[in-house]
């Protein structure tokens, strides 16, 4: 695949955790340590690592969740490079574990809601709203309460959240922990199709196969900080192994850190 | 566009709020359904029990050594009721009320035992009467827990009232007086000048502010639970935060959805209490003649009313989400908001107090400012300066409030993290790691109980027992902290710096005490004249309760404070604070905590100032002992100042001038610096 523009830039992120140990002594901890990262249109990076690895930090970072202790996050769209947060956040669709939906509502409800905070006027709202119904076939739960759907149910209803305002960035985190295989194949099917969009996917996830399929490169980040980067193809070349578990082991091993399973 | 944010935002969590069940419940059943329900099921059961009573049989039994005399009256007086009765049966409102009971005459022969039959309600009451020294003595008895046996002893005292009057008057007549003017030698009428309109008024003032506060609350809670911890509980906080809005878009949305359902729940309870009054106002109306009033004389106070509602629904609202938003969970919010409930609804029931008087001091007390000013209005004491310093400072303490919560919606171990280092004394006990300082949370929340129970306790302890109630709430501000560092197993001497520390350093904050006083003298100088309606507050602090002798008030006074309130504001507050601020932060807090408790304007600065002074030297030595010394020395100086006014005056008459010329204020300003410098000199000896 040809590498193309750059869309997301992470320059240089430090995020510093301050922990409260016993006695109230206070232990400083970089939970990312001086990350730069790139990512571009039509492109798939993949975040790996270990639990506590920095992950879901600098994804939150990135997603302009969190404030980073320093460095800086931006977005290029045609000529302009955007810097604020919350013009930032317009274009960017991210999704984790921890961004639940409100059950009391319905997904038209609430997909309308969005789209107003987006700032989409209500005759917008309501053809983006039938449209993403009609692609993720929705139609036969859209005026059910969230609360009430099954788990399939509401990852479609998610993924219909990410995609209300058409953002240019995915930034999802372990999208597909803990859902069958129906489900987190719509989610892969989902990210491939974006992808052919032109669109900017960035992500994180613990199953190795399905980076090495999916991930037009991959990201190895150990303790805050990138051990390893580059495409599937070349991380294997270049440690001699046959898959990306095993290159994975060896990386963390040389850190000198048993890799916890 | 920031409108329109807001606007869609405050949409989604009205909506989301009004779809939980417990809020409509709240908001709604409670006082539009339940409060009628209840009211009108109790109204009919005492209707029910007390035409119950009136048309009961009642067995009486008479043994009574006066030829039955008191017998006839009693029959007597059964027939003259019935009559009654079929008298008045035109009268359809009256006829409710006539009472249709009838007296059966127990022989007294029949019963062997009274008491067994009064206990086994076989008689109702039973009359014995005697000849004791040549009077008769009637004795009744009957069982008060008995509700018959209780309401024929009504009976029969109602006769013996009528009997004794009509025997009295025969006596009068037998001895040829006239009978009013030996009854009634001289007249006498109270006269009510005040309005119906004020009676009613003051009858409402006592309950309804506190209706209003518990009613506010009870609207808030929940939403504010729901917008704050629910929405973490329910895991979408992280997804509203990926929306392109501020913080503080999201803040005032939330806040003004929770203002506004308090606001109607508050509205709507009032409304339903409302027109309950006017319903059992129009029932008694007709039954009995009670004059209407007049309802326009009532319009300014609902409009004040209605703006302080608004008011104090901001605050309300505001203080409850500040409080819900640490927590993680609804239980754990329900957690933190008891004591706050406990707190709001404690002062709200200063609207019972009598002679509590809205000062503009008061006015500026949240929760009591808004009880005491619906208590005036309501008896149309409308003093607009008044109103305006209770609705402002309501509205500024929510704009403080609101800044504090946007301070935790911008905090990221608050909103992603565990949030630890929070209240410890919510915690279960066995799950709290012994040693190290109590956090700054539970801090707090000593802070807010011992501020409350001295306000309260104390000042009752102060009026009821003079001196030895001072005692009482130095011993209060004792026994908090150390229920708590005990309970949170803590350790007693770091909290507290129990430090043993060299003679030298005792004698350094010696001369800083010395020093202190003088200035502190010239400052009061200069705060009497630019305050001077206030200089009573600084000069004749203890002079009120100054009525034990010598040795008690030095106890009470100089000691008992150097120890309790060192231990309280040197001792936990300073080192919880230090354990999590930077030293001057700590210290300040300590300095404006103490200044605050002094309770009064012009004291803050000096009390402030000296509370500063003494945190420095506990900063400086690592031990609380030379601050306890300085505590009490400095009392002690004011007792005696106080105590020995004409002996000390020869010696220093400058302590007792009202004010002084300028070179006075800087000889002693002078000296006092002196002092403070050679005791900083001996503090500054380096630690090892």
């Amino acid at each position: 695949m040809k590498m193309s523009d750059n869309r997301i830039m992470a320059d240089n992120l430090v995020k510093t955790f301050t922990r409260n140990e016993k006695k109230n002594r206070k232990v400083d901890i970089n939970a990312v340590d001086g990350i730069s990262l790139a990512v571009g249109t039509g492109e798939i990076v993949g975040i790996l690592g270990p639990n506590g690895a920095g992950k879901t930090t600098l994804l939150r970072m990135m997603s302009k969740l969190m404030r980073p202790t320093s460095g800086m996050v931006s977005i290029r769209i045609g000529d302009r490079e955007i810097a604020d947060d919350i013009e930032i956040k317009r274009h960017i669709g991210y999704l984790s574990n921890n961004t639940k939906l409100y059950g009391r509502f319905s997904t038209a409800e609430f997909l309308g809601m969005l789209g107003t905070l987006y700032g989409l006027d209500k005759e917008a709202v309501e053809r983006k709203t039938r449209k993403i119904s009609d692609i993720l076939s929705m139609g036969e739960f859209i005026d059910n309460r969230i609360e009430k759907l099954s788990t399939g149910q509401t990852q479609r209803a998610s993924i219909a959240r990410c995609i209300i305002h058409d953002p240019e960035v995915y930034i999802f985190d372990e999208p597909t922990l803990g859902l069958d295989i129906l489900s987190s194949a719509a989610i892969i099917d989902f990210m491939k199709k974006e992808r052919e969009a032109g669109k900017t996917i960035l992500y994180s996830t613990h199953y190795m196969e399905e980076a090495e399929f999916l991930c037009d490169r991959i990201v190895m980040i150990h303790q805050g900080k990138i051990i390893s980067e580059g495409t599937p193809e070349k991380l294997k070349r270049e440690s001699d192994k046959e898959n990306l578990r095993d290159v994975f082991a060896q990386l963390i091993e040389k850190e000198g850190i048993a890799y916890e399973h | 566009m920031s409108t329109k944010i807001i606007k869609t935002l405050v949409k989604k969590e009205m909506l989301d709020v009004l779809r939980d069940k417990k809020t409509v419940v709240m908001m709604l059943v409670v006082p539009v359904i339940l409060y009628p329900l209840i009211f009108i099921g109790v109204m009919q059961l005492m209707a029910a029990i007390s035409s119950d009573m009136r048309q009961q049989d009642y067995r009486i039994a008479v043994e009574a050594e006066d030829d039955g005399a008191f017998l006839h009256k009693l029959t007597e007086n059964d027939d003259k009721w019935k009559d009654k009765g079929g008298v008045d049966d035109s009268d359809e409102a009256a006829d409710s009320n006539t009472d249709s009971y009838t007296i059966t005459i127990v022989e007294p022969d029949s019963i062997d035992d009274y008491e067994s039959a009064l206990q086994n309600e076989e008689l109702d009451v039973y009359i014995r009467g005697t000849v004791q020294n040549g009077k008769l003595q009637y004795d009744v008895y009957y069982m008060s827990s008995v509700a018959n046996s209780d309401y024929a002893m009504n009976i029969v005292m109602d006769v013996f009232d009528e009997y004794r009057e009509e025997l009295t008057q025969a006596k009068i007549k037998d001895a040829g007086l006239d009978v009013r003017e030996i009854l009634e030698p001289i007249l006498y009428e109270n006269q009510d000048k005040s309005s119906r309109e004020q009676s009613m008024g003051s009858l409402m003032g006592s309950v309804l502010p506190f209706m209003l506060v518990i009613s506010l609350l009870m609207g808030t809670m929940y939403p504010a639970i729901d917008t704050t911890a629910g929405e973490r509980e329910r895991g979408t906080l992280e997804t509203i935060l990926t929306l392109p809005v501020t913080n503080r878009q999201l803040i005032i949305s939330k806040f003004l959805t929770v203002a506004v359902i308090g606001m109607i729940s508050a509205l709507l309870n009032i409304l339903s209490m409302g027109g309950i009054a006017v319903y059992m106002y129009q029932i008694l109306g007709m039954q009995t003649e009670v004059a209407s009033f007049d309802m326009a004389k009532f319009y300014p106070a609902i409009l004040v009313g209605i703006l302080c509602i608004f008011a104090f629904s901001l605050f309300i609202s505001a203080i409850t989400m500040c409080v819900t938003s640490f927590a993680k969970s609804y239980k754990e919010a329900n957690n933190y908001i008891t004591p706050l409930m406990l707190v709001i609804m404690f002062v709200g029931y200063i609207g019972f107090i009598p002679n509590i008087e809205l000062t503009q001091t008061m006015a500026m007390i949240p929760v009591a400012n808004i009880c005491l000013l619906i208590k005036n209005i309501l008896v149309f004491k409308i003093d607009y300066m008044i109103i305006a310093v209770v609705l402002i400072s309501n509205v500024a303490y929510a704009v403080f409030a609101i800044l504090f919560l946007s301070k935790i919606y911008d905090s990221e171990s608050i909103l992603f993290g565990d949030a630890k280092g929070s209240l410890q004394l919510f915690e279960k006990r066995s799950n709290l790691q012994k040693g190290g300082v109590p956090t700054v949370s539970d801090v707090w929340f000593v802070v807010a109980l011992t501020i409350v129970l001295v306000l309260y306790a104390g000042s009752m302890l102060q009026l009821k027992f003079g001196l030895w109630g001072v005692f009482g709430t130095q011993l209060i501000i004792l026994l908090v902290p150390l229920a708590v560092v005990i309970y949170t197993k803590k350790d007693m001497s770091a909290t507290f710096g129990l430090h043993k520390t060299k003679p030298i350093r005792f004698l350094g904050a010696f001369f800083i005490i010395l020093g202190m006083y003088p200035i502190n003298i010239v400052l009061s100088c200069i705060l009497i004249t630019l305050f001077p309606q206030s200089a009573d507050n600084v000069v004749t602090t203890f002079s009120t309760i100054m009525d034990g002798n010598i040795v008690s008030i030095f106890l009470v006074i100089a000691l008992a404070p150097a120890i309790c309130e060192e231990m309280l504001f040197r001792g936990l507050i300073y080192h919880a604070m230090k354990s999590r601020y930077r030293t001057p932060v700590a210290i300040s807090i300590v300095a404006v905590l103490f200044g605050i408790y002094h309770m009064s304007l012009v004291k803050f600065i000096p009390t402030g100032l000296l509370g500063l002074v003494l945190c420095y030297v506990v900063y400086k030595t690592g031990s609380i002992y030379p601050s306890m010394m300085m505590h009490c020395i400095n009392n002690a100086v004011s007792v005696a100042v106080t105590y020995y006014p004409e002996k000390i005056e020869k010696i220093f008459p400058i302590l007792y001038r009202e004010s002084m010329s300028l070179p006075d204020a800087l000889i002693l300003s002078g000296v006092g610096l002196a002092f403070l410098a050679v005791g900083g000199v001996l503090l500054r000896e380096k630690k090892r």
